[in-house]
């Protein structure tokens, strides 16, 4: 599927070295729609809509930022470190700017780990972008989906 | 002559071409000649060649403004006040300025080109700060995620700071990490051992600094680190000290302890240190601190558990820190000589403590911190 041009423009901005080092899109090659387009079809075989998912992951983070940058447990299931860095981060959409931070989730129930940032999430929730394959802070609808069961 | 020789050939001749004529128009277009840069209202004036980011220029003269994102804009920590007319601001700025940064002219060193001369304000402690080529002495865990990485300073061969500051550690390009970009951590190193900087660097999932402190630096390796910077000190007044921490928020403390014990700094201070983990796994230097405590009787250590497990044994206090916090500054901190609070840690951690501390009688303004964002 092609990209639209705010879409080809938003794709420049994912690279590597230009809002983060890593970039957004790992190893992944496919086109951003296409990547968004699997991504959706992930969420609906998993019965999850990614609202509901940004949500819970949203909770997930004000829960363990009680831990104050040591590792929390929530609902007794959860360990879940927020960890912050000096700077803020440009949506590659231009659409706001987040706080640098990552949150790493881990579900003691099914083993899931997760890694994700606000800006994460905005992705998620804005513009239904988990991210490339072997991006660090990818959303992957299967792990998320499985934590949240 | 064969067409399929000579196509290839109008082309690359018509690309190297243009690639002379864009070369020759830059020099002409892009050329600022001299520019001075007047720091402080004359205290330092630099003459400097036109065209490139402020950043990077002050930077080739030896005066270094922290920056973690290696000039592209995207951290916002290289925040100057320019006092001359540099242009309007960028859309790439206005993110990370407030309104009152706007209203003052403050602006990043990184996006802005110098083409006439510029007057700016930078404060005086970065006339100290320096390059410094390093090699890593040693790495050592602490606990399963924090590493204790100590680096021998080769040239300049020792580092002048107060207890406190940090460095930047310059991560050059590693793996799929193309361009060099600048972390910084709090030295947890005394001051009296100026040859050598130790870090105490917590992996961050995805962090690129974090993760090559961990995954790919080894002894032995060269390394540069750019310091010291901030403002986090003890100040010298008689008040108690309430220290708060966690993880690697640990480093700025274990430097200020063991250069105030080693000095016999500020002698009328009582010190409480409060330091915060989940179970003993995140738990460390508690053998080293609980030896200070028995042996420098204005120290107090209080370590606190949240989760910790039955099979721990853990006999410390329980809770989160900043409960843990309100109940000794409550009934064992003494308030006779006043109080001051020193943090180190998240924005989350900080504020909470503040409210914490605040509610115990210490003025916002006595609380001291180093904020990681």
């Amino acid at each position: 599927m092609k990209n639209t041009q705010a879409e080809k423009e938003a794709l420049e901005r994912m690279r590597p070295g230009v809002i983060t080092a890593q970039g957004f899109l790992g190893t992944d090659a496919r086109s951003f729609a296409d990547i968004v387009e699997s991504d959706t079809e992930a969420w609906r075989r998993e019965g999850v809509d990614p609202d509901a998912a940004a949500d819970f992951l949203e909770r997930l983070r004000a829960e363990g930022q009680k831990g104050l940058g040591e590792p929390a447990g929530v609902d007794g299931r959860y360990v879940v470190t927020v960890g912050d860095a000096r700077g803020l981060l440009p949506c590659p959409f231009h659409d706001g700017t987040f706080h640098k931070n990552s949150v790493e989730a881990v579900d003691e129930k099914s083993g899931s780990r997760i890694v994700y940032s606000d800006l994460s999430v905005h992705l998620l929730r804005a513009h239904r972008f988990c991210q490339g394959e072997g991006s660090p802070f990818r959303l992957d609808p299967e792990a998320v989906s499985r934590m949240m069961r | 002559m064969n067409p399929i020789i000579l196509g290839p050939l109008v082309v690359a001749g018509s690309a190297a071409f243009l690639a002379l004529v864009i070369a020759l128009v830059d020099r002409v277009v892009n050329n600022y000649g001299e520019v001075s840069i007047d720091i402080n209202h004359g205290k330092k004036v630099l003459k400097v060649s036109g065209g490139s980011a402020l950043l990077g220029t002050l930077a080739s003269q030896g005066l270094f403004v922290p920056s973690a994102c290696g000039g592209r804009g995207s951290c916002g920590a290289c925040k100057v006040r320019v006092l001359s007319d540099v242009g309007p601001v960028l859309p790439t700025e206005t993110p990370y300025l407030s309104p009152q940064e706007l209203a003052d002219s403050v602006r990043l060193a990184c996006q802005v080109k110098l083409k006439k001369d510029v007057a700016i304000e930078l404060p005086e402690e970065l006339f100290s700060v320096k390059k410094f080529k390093a090699t890593v002495e040693s790495i050592v865990d602490v606990t399963y995620d924090i590493k204790q990485t100590v680096f021998r300073l080769d040239d300049p061969a020792s580092i002048e700071f107060a207890s406190g500051q940090y460095v930047q550690i310059v991560v050059p390009p590693y793996g799929d990490i193309k361009e060099s970009v600048q972390r910084a951590y709090s030295m947890s190193s005394r001051p009296g051992d100026s040859g050598r900087v130790e870090l105490l660097v917590r992996l961050v999932p995805g962090g690129i600094a974090t993760t090559y402190v961990h995954k790919h630096l080894k002894e032995g390796d060269p390394v540069e680190l750019v310091g010291p910077f901030g403002e986090f000190r003890v100040r010298d007044t008689p008040a108690a000290m309430v220290c708060v921490a966690g993880g690697s928020g640990m480093a700025p403390f274990k430097s200020m302890f063991y250069d105030m014990r080693e000095r016999d700094a500020f002698p009328e201070k009582e010190i409480w240190y409060f330091f915060g983990a989940r179970t003993t796994r995140d738990m460390f230097y508690l053998d080293e601190l609980r030896r200070l405590e028995r042996e420098w009787p204005r120290f107090h250590f209080v370590p606190a558990l949240s989760e910790p497990k039955p099979e721990e044994g853990w006999e410390g206090e329980r809770g989160l820190i900043t409960d843990v916090l309100d109940r000794v500054m409550k009934d064992k901190v003494g308030k006779d000589k006043g109080m001051e609070g020193y943090l180190c840690g998240s924005p989350g951690m900080i504020n909470a403590c503040i409210a914490v501390m605040t509610k115990n009688g210490i003025a916002e303004s006595s609380v001291f911190y180093d904020k990681f964002a």
